[in-house]
């Protein structure tokens, strides 16, 4: 737990900058919407604009 | 639907910042963005930190691109005319191949965590946009798995680690890039403070 504790403490520090952008302005979206965007599949992925290409190279 | 909303925010804010860069990575890693796409990415503010710098810089190349010339560089970038530039498969960048054993390992995974494929059509699960969605994903415990540092860091150091840095290097210097370039750095920067902080908690050896 203590090496936890400073894993935390080192994300606090590094990712802070994050989140006090995300507390004022566009960030703030930036984090509620790409936290929870609409359009995805609750429990899926991502849809990339890759699938045919995908399947094209896979023949190789 | 309650309940993850509960899980979200009951998690912490440095894990909310993790999530939504991997998520913003995803974002306009998964397709070229439009106008409004743009418009999101050239509003975003970061601090002085490696991670901050990167995300003002694809904030300024992103006011500086036309919807236009995105498509155009994603197009380049990840699919050309027989393939793009970069091919932005973990199975890929680990093997030379598409659909190889790390895809298999992934889905295994994927199923074990019980995170979903699209019920449509198969996808290529291990393509970046995806993976960098799903870590998303794993740090706000919208899977199965609660929200648990070990369920990300394993799910990282299986399926990730041994190419990210490579894939967001390419991405950083490939020669169509301009607004993925500073995407590439902040992909960088954000694995840079993963793995230090993966290995703070006592996993920096690969569990799988």
């Amino acid at each position: 737990m203590e090496k936890e504790s400073k894993r935390r403490d080192f994300l606090k520090l590094t990712m802070l900058g994050l989140v006090t952008a995300a507390s004022s302005g566009a960030a703030a979206s930036a984090q509620a919407s790409v936290a929870g965007e609409k359009e995805e599949p609750s429990s899926g992925y991502r849809e990339t604009a890759h699938v045919r290409k995908y399947y094209d190279l896979a023949r190789f | 639907m309650t309940d993850r909303e509960t899980r979200t925010e009951s998690i912490a804010a440095e894990d909310r910042a993790r999530a939504g860069a991997w998520r913003l990575l995803a974002r306009y890693l998964s397709a070229a963005p439009d106008a409004d796409g743009l418009a999101f990415a050239a509003a975003l503010k970061g601090d002085d930190s490696p991670l901050g710098r990167a995300i003002s810089a694809f904030a300024a190349a992103a006011a500086a691109t036309s919807p236009e010339e995105a498509d155009d560089e994603y197009h380049a970038l990840f699919i050309g005319v027989t393939r793009g530039e970069i091919v932005p498969h973990g199975s890929y960048y680990q093997t030379g191949f598409l659909n190889e054993k790390p895809l298999a390992r992934l889905r295994a995974d994927m199923a074990r965590l019980g995170i979903a494929g699209n019920a449509d059509e198969p996808d290529p699960e291990d393509h970046v946009a995806a993976l960098c969605d799903m870590m998303g994903g794993l740090i706000l415990g919208e899977y199965d798995a609660p929200p648990c540092a070990s369920v990300a860091r394993e799910f990282f150091q299986a399926h990730l680690d041994s190419w990210i840095g490579v894939f967001f290097r390419d991405l950083e210097r490939a020669g169509a890039a301009r607004l993925y370039a500073p995407l590439g750095a902040m992909g960088l920067a954000l694995v840079d403070i993963e793995r230090q902080a993966f290995a703070m908690s006592g996993g920096g050896q690969a569990v799988h």
